[in-house]
């Protein structure tokens, strides 16, 4: 840094240097999924030999390919629902509760409020030896119920916590009124509360969404069959049946990826605020 | 707000807690049971007091998996969270278009098994991108098999943590600066600091808090780190990347020692919630202060 830019504060230079150094570590952070994509482009002898050259031609086939022999169709199709499914037991079940404890004061409130704020911190490890039992036990296990209930029962913490700060920043005039007017329990939380939550309920649905279309260690252990996996254990499996076709492989982590770059170019303002009020909060 | 009907609130808590009661804290404490008897998941369960516990306190695995996980955590440490601010910094010096926020996020969103298999092939002795840059820029004494050398293995796995999460938080921070009042900064750079001093002397202390909560947030979620570890290397080479989650996995569903995994569990809850309670106690300290 020269004399000159420190006395100016944000010179011209520090300005070159700062904007020089963004775009290369973007490369740096870009180049892995760069070259994941232009691989899928390559055959397997190219990939060997020139590994950083560009194809010599854009050939869909073997992502047409990747998507009928990996059954990628299927792993999508089952994430979907298994997400869809444990995000809107997230959603209806966290905002009644978040209801229940802004709104109310109840015997017991203060101990249940602690059981929820505990998941909060519980690593997924304190409990799925016994989970994993319990669902042989009742024959849940390769079942697509096997994941929606604990993705469910792990969202819900967060979501309780969340619904509940945005549900304590509301009025309580607001909520006497209607009372006054007659309402009853069930019609201030379906018509009052819930459209009221609707920007906390985006952000809930948002992490909660992710984190189920992501999660692995129980998708692994619980779901054996390949027509039920979901995206990253399908994925997992598919890699490991064809282990040295790269071209192929390139392919079906291009067609994975590729959706997720278009939905955060899309919705990148309530996907980072999502994801962090998810932590930081 | 009075309730209608008294019970109303425990209706509306209802099936929250039945469903997080089910699949969260029945399993909790009968895994914390477990811990207490030698059971193979089916046969005749034995009661034996505290002997798991010992058992893993002398388990030579057990102990080098958290030694390798303490690594790996002041690893991310380094390659999440401080890369993370610097960009966080960087950023809001200079506003980073769409595309640098679309490059560094990104891997945030992907499944960690895309991201596993991916480094796998950057990682891939024959044709990956490191050795194919080292051989590039004339350095091939440095090329290694990055995932299947003892030496080398945990480091590359904390590498591909870096590249995912340095994105998270850099976000988190860049929020936080965005909340620092325009007059303080306006205020340095009259009395002539320079982005670097700002930087440093204002604009990273008045971020504290965020600070705290990021290294909470990687220091436990480090002692849960699992699928890049499974996906990459699944332990090895020769143990060398065995972290607490991974032996525990292939000691309970590998092995069917469900009572001596139980204590693993058990003792690895313990350690989060203690750095979770800590982190709370000394939070509640600085708000009396």
């Amino acid at each position: 840094m020269t004399h000159r830019s420190r006395a100016v504060g944000v010179g011209p230079l520090p300005g070159i240097l700062a904007g020089g150094g963004l775009a290369l570590l973007a490369i740096v952070f870009f180049f892995p999924m760069a070259w994941m994509v232009l691989s899928s482009f390559k055959t397997n002898a190219q990939i060997f030999r020139t590994p950083f050259a560009l194809p010599t031609e854009l050939d869909f086939g073997r992502w047409a390919e990747a998507w009928e022999v990996g059954h990628l169709g299927q792993y999508a199709l089952n994430s979907a629902i298994v997400t869809a499914a444990s995000v809107s037991l997230i959603l209806v079940l966290g905002a009644g509760a978040a209801f229940a404890f802004s709104r109310y004061r109840f015997r017991g409130r203060r101990l249940l409020m602690g059981l929820f704020a505990l998941g909060l911190l519980l690593p997924l490890q304190s409990y799925f030896i016994a989970q994993s039992q319990l669902f042989n036990q009742l024959a849940i296990t390769d079942t697509r119920l096997a994941l929606i209930i604990p993705y469910a029962a792990m969202g819900l913490s967060l979501a309780v916590y969340l619904l509940k700060v945005y549900l304590d920043a509301l009025p309580d005039e607001l909520f006497d009124a209607a009372r006054i007017d007659g309402a009853s329990d069930v019609r201030v939380f379906w018509n009052l509360a819930l459209p009221l939550l609707r920007p906390g309920l985006a952000t809930v649905a948002i992490f909660s969404a992710l984190a189920a279309w992501n999660e692995f260690l129980l998708a692994l252990l619980y779901i054996q069959d390949d027509s039920l996996k979901t995206i990253p254990t399908g994925l997992l499996a598919f890699s490991s049946r064809y282990v040295t076709d790269y071209s192929l492989l390139f392919s079906a982590l291009s067609i994975v990826t590729l959706p997720m770059i278009v939905i955060y170019v899309a919705f990148n303002r309530q996907i980072v605020e999502g994801i962090t009020a998810g932590s930081v909060k | 707000m009075k309730p209608t009907r008294a019970i109303s609130p425990y209706l509306f808590l209802a099936p929250a807690v039945a469903v997080f009661g089910f699949a969260v804290l029945a399993p909790l404490l009968l895994t914390v049971g477990y811990s207490f008897t030698d059971w193979n998941g089916f046969g005749p369960m034995t009661f034996v007091g505290l002997d798991n516990y010992v058992r893993a306190v002398s388990d030579a695995v057990f102990r080098g998996s958290f030694l390798h996980v303490l690594i790996y955590i002041a690893a991310t440490l380094v390659l999440e969270v401080t890369v993370g601010l610097l960009l966080a910094g960087l950023v809001s010096a200079r506003r980073g278009g769409l595309w640098f926020r679309v490059a560094i996020f990104t891997p945030v969103m992907l499944p960690m098994v895309v991201v596993a298999v991916l480094w796998s092939f950057v990682y891939n002795a024959d044709f990956g991108l490191i050795n194919g840059a080292l051989d590039a820029v004339g350095l091939e004494g440095l090329k290694r098999v990055w995932l299947g050398d003892t030496s080398t293995a945990l480091l590359a796995v904390s590498v591909v943590s870096g590249w995912v999460f340095a994105g998270f938080y850099m976000m988190i921070f860049y929020a936080a600066f965005r909340q620092i009042p325009s007059e303080v900064l306006e205020a340095g750079r009259l009395d002539g600091a320079g982005e670097w001093a700002l930087f440093r002397r204002v604009k990273v202390p008045m971020i504290r808090n965020a600070l705290a909560v990021a290294v909470l947030l990687c220091v436990t979620g480090g002692f849960q780190g699992f699928d890049l570890f499974f996906v990459l290397t699944n332990g090895g080479p020769y143990g060398a990347t065995e972290i607490p989650t991974t032996y525990l996995v292939k000691v309970v569903f590998r092995n069917g020692d469900v009572g001596y995994g139980s204590s693993m569990a058990v003792v690895l809850t313990a350690i989060v919630l203690g750095v979770g309670l800590i982190y709370l106690r000394l939070q509640r300290r600085e708000a009396t202060t």
